[in-house]
């Protein structure tokens, strides 16, 4: 160990157990922030429109509107995911409830029970990724403070988090997170399966005030095994909304109205 | 400050000694691959009190198919085409036009040419109006539906037992691939009330008889312009079927069906097992005749073939409980690889020993004479939708974004258990842009002479589409 480095730890050491700002939370109350920031404390619905880019250059859009409810039970979001475009996926849908999820197609009328490793292969699987509630999947602990770049390049001293899956029902084995101090912005996150492959890379960007709060209104997701492909997922027309319990029902799924 | 302060500090410290240039160097390839400009502003949501929502494309279609040329059982004339060109317009709408009303259409309507499709007839036009009814919300979770209606039950993707509604609907279909012929298919002319509520669910739909069933279509034998009643509402028919959340996450499915005072019982259930894996099993049953006694009793009453001649082939007419099931796992893998495997059972259809007295019958001193019997029983059981076999298996693969972006392969296996004999079909599709698609199938019929698959007339075929949305 050089003698620049000994020096620097000790500081960290000290300068990390006498700030107030980094000791102040927990890293679990720290995830708790950023997911409120993430999300409001309600049902609401949006639209999600993905663009994906192969080598830089948008290859595909797709339209897709998100209904989220909190489960009282889990305290995390269960999601009705309708597909408006492109045509040739209009009018399919997507229950993500907790272990449940189905996929209904209006082509075959037909409603398929799916596993949540096959959620994770279609579009809808970013429902979850917008909306899932760190907090309750995840076991944080806090790795370091460091200056991180944002999606615009711009230096954010954040939290840099490790989460492990906390049940079964976690779409991810271990998230890397990184939020933002004093703001509680999620800045970017690296997502890595059982295996411990990395998946994803996501990036917060475009804060917008939107149902009574400061929240990101696009994600940036580099895909980690095929790293020329990127998509770019743009939320709008957001909306408190009451979601009736009786559409988290698979029987609902070819009653979704999506627009 | 206390000692476990000091000690939750450490592996911060620890870190900054690994990785002290962490944060500077990390994530500029990350930083770089992020693109610079925003994506377009998604459409506005429609707005106001009436809406249409449409989903409609033109897709041509060209077939190719190899003809065995010697057979133990020959089939009777026309054999298939061995090429085909389909063009047509495929148009799903709904409308809203004002709150808690919807009408639904869905309809097929193009032109068709063949090598023994004579030109021009009406044979070269094909219409189909698969659905067209209104549904009208009660209250929140409460539907009444009424109108021609595709109403499919069952979780199984292969064979659905459970889904009573699929007999003799499915009309001229581009691939035999299950999951085409749900697409393909007419519905039914009923009245359904619905009930969704927080732990399940409740259906019951009644279906009248509106017409008498007309004989076997064959591929030169459609009706141009014609609903096809006798096709979907040839029989008095009520279903009734319920869902209900027992615990967390199961929720099983149970279904009572009556078909002319004949009833059927049925259940099927999916349930995830970790992360990869989904089981599901679906099963009913009822009592019926064997296979062939109800293919030989629809042809008469069809006026097919004469009674007389349908005793050459008759056996015990007595109906008994029989059985479907349809019991499968997939398994879904990190690389958008998507596996299934399921166990048919059938048991109305035909065994080793009925396997044997077909082609024994079709060989035989009064070949001739039965052949076109035999190969009724063959399509009947297609029209059924029904596994020839009494056991079979049904092996399928899925993958996602296959070598490039937006390909999807899919490949599946129907194989008879009893002879080893093989339906495989492989399928490329790409998705050109969000409008464009274009498809290569290929399907086998693998097996030997006297086996179910390889004494069909197919042998092998191959399918291009082209489809184009508005």
């Amino acid at each position: 160990m050089s003698r620049t480095n000994a020096f620097r730890a000790l500081t960290l050491l000290v300068v990390a157990a006498l700030s107030p700002r980094a000791w102040g939370q927990t890293a679990a109350e720290i995830v708790a922030r950023a997911d409120e920031v993430r999300n409001p404390n309600a049902s609401f619905r949006f639209l999600s429109t993905l663009t994906e880019y192969v080598s830089g250059k948008p290859q595909a859009q797709n339209i897709l509107a998100i209904f989220s409810k909190k489960d009282p039970r889990t305290g995390q979001f269960r999601n009705l995911v309708g597909y408006v475009e492109p045509p040739r996926d209009a009018g399919k849908a997507v229950l993500l409830d907790g272990r449940a999820f189905w996929f209904y197609d209006p082509a075959s009328k037909a409603s398929v029970r799916i596993s949540p490793q096959q959620r994770l292969i279609g579009q809808a699987a970013v429902g979850d990724i917008l909306t899932v509630t760190m907090s309750i999947d995840y076991t944080a602990t806090l790795l370091s403070t460091e200056s991180v770049q944002d999606a615009n390049k711009k230096p954010r001293t954040s939290w840099h988090l490790d989460l492990k899956a906390a049940n079964e029902l976690s779409s991810y084995a271990r998230i890397e997170y990184w939020v933002e101090q004093g703001s509680f912005q999620p800045v970017k996150a690296k997502f890595y399966s059982d295996s411990g492959r990395l998946l994803k890379i996501l990036f917060y960007r475009s804060f917008e005030t939107w149902l009574s709060g400061l929240r990101p209104t696009e994600t940036v997701i580099l895909d980690a095994v095929d790293s020329s492909r990127v998509t770019t997922v743009k939320a709008s027309e957001h909306r408190l909304q009451e979601i009736p319990e009786a559409w988290f029902q698979r029987e609902y799924l070819p009653r979704l109205e999506a627009q | 400050m206390s000692l476990q302060r000091i000690w939750a500090a450490v592996p911060i410290a620890l870190a900054a000694l690994a990785e002290p240039a962490h944060a500077q160097g990390q994530g500029d390839d990350e930083l770089s691959r992020i693109p610079s400009e925003a994506p377009p502003a998604p459409p506005a949501a429609r707005s106001g009190r009436s809406r249409l929502g449409k989903t409609v494309y033109v897709e041509s279609a060209t077939e190719a198919e190899l003809l065995r040329s010697s057979f133990d059982v020959p089939p009777p004339s026309p054999t298939p085409t061995t090429i085909e060109q389909r063009l047509f317009v495929d148009a799903v709408l709904h409308w809203i036009p004002i709150r808690d009303l919807t009408f639904h259409l869905s309809a097929r309507a193009g032109l068709r040419a063949g090598e023994d499709i004579a030109f021009p007839t009406h044979e070269n036009i094909r219409v189909d109006l698969r659905e067209l009814y209104a549904s009208w919300k009660v209250f929140e979770g409460a539907y009444l539906d009424a109108g021609r209606i595709n109403l499919k039950s069952g979780v199984a993707i292969g064979f659905n037992p459970t889904d009573f509604f699929k007999t003799r609907a499915v009309v001229e279909p581009l691939s035999v691939d299950p999951s085409v012929l749900r697409e393909d298919r007419l519905g039914t002319l009923m009245l359904r009330g619905q009930f969704v509520w927080k732990h399940g669910s409740v259906s019951a739909a009644f279906a009248p008889r509106v017409a008498s069933p007309p004989p076997l279509y064959t591929s030169t034998a459609l009706p141009a312009l014609d609903p096809m009643f006798g096709r979907t509402n040839a029989h008095h028919r009520f279903l009734l079927k319920a869902n209900v959340d027992l615990i967390e996450d199961f929720s099983p499915e149970a279904l009572f069906y009556q078909e002319d005072g004949a009833v059927r019982l049925g259940f099927n259930v999916a349930q995830s097992l970790g992360k990869k894996v989904v089981a599901y099993a679906e099963w009913a049953g009822g009592s019926q005749s064997g296979l062939s006694q109800e293919a030989l009793a629809f042809g008469t009453l069809t006026k097919s073939f004469s009674t007389a001649v349908a005793d050459n082939l008759a056996t015990s007419s007595a109906t008994h409980f029989q059985q479907d099931a349809s019991v499968g796992l997939s398994y879904a893998n990190e690389s958008k690889m998507t596996f299934w495997l399921e166990y048919h059972l059938h048991q109305a259809g035909f065994s080793r020993g009925d396997w044997r007295f077909w082609f024994d019958q079709g060989t035989g001193p009064s070949g001739e004479l039965l052949s076109p019997l035999l190969w009724f029983e063959r399509g009947y059981a297609q029209e059924q939708q029904a596994p020839m076999s009494k056991h079979s298996l049904f092996l399928r693969a899925d993958w996602a974004d296959a070598f490039i972006f937006n390909l999807e392969l899919t490949a599946f296996a129907n194989v008879d258990l009893y002879d080893g004999s093989t339906l495989a079909q492989v399928t490329a599709s790409y998705a050109v842009t969000n409008l464009w698609t274009v498809a290569l199938l290929s399907a086998a019929n693998v097996g030997s002479r006297r086996s179910e698959f390889g004494s069909l007339p197919g042998a092998f075929s191959a399918l291009f589409t082209i489809r184009y949305y508005f």
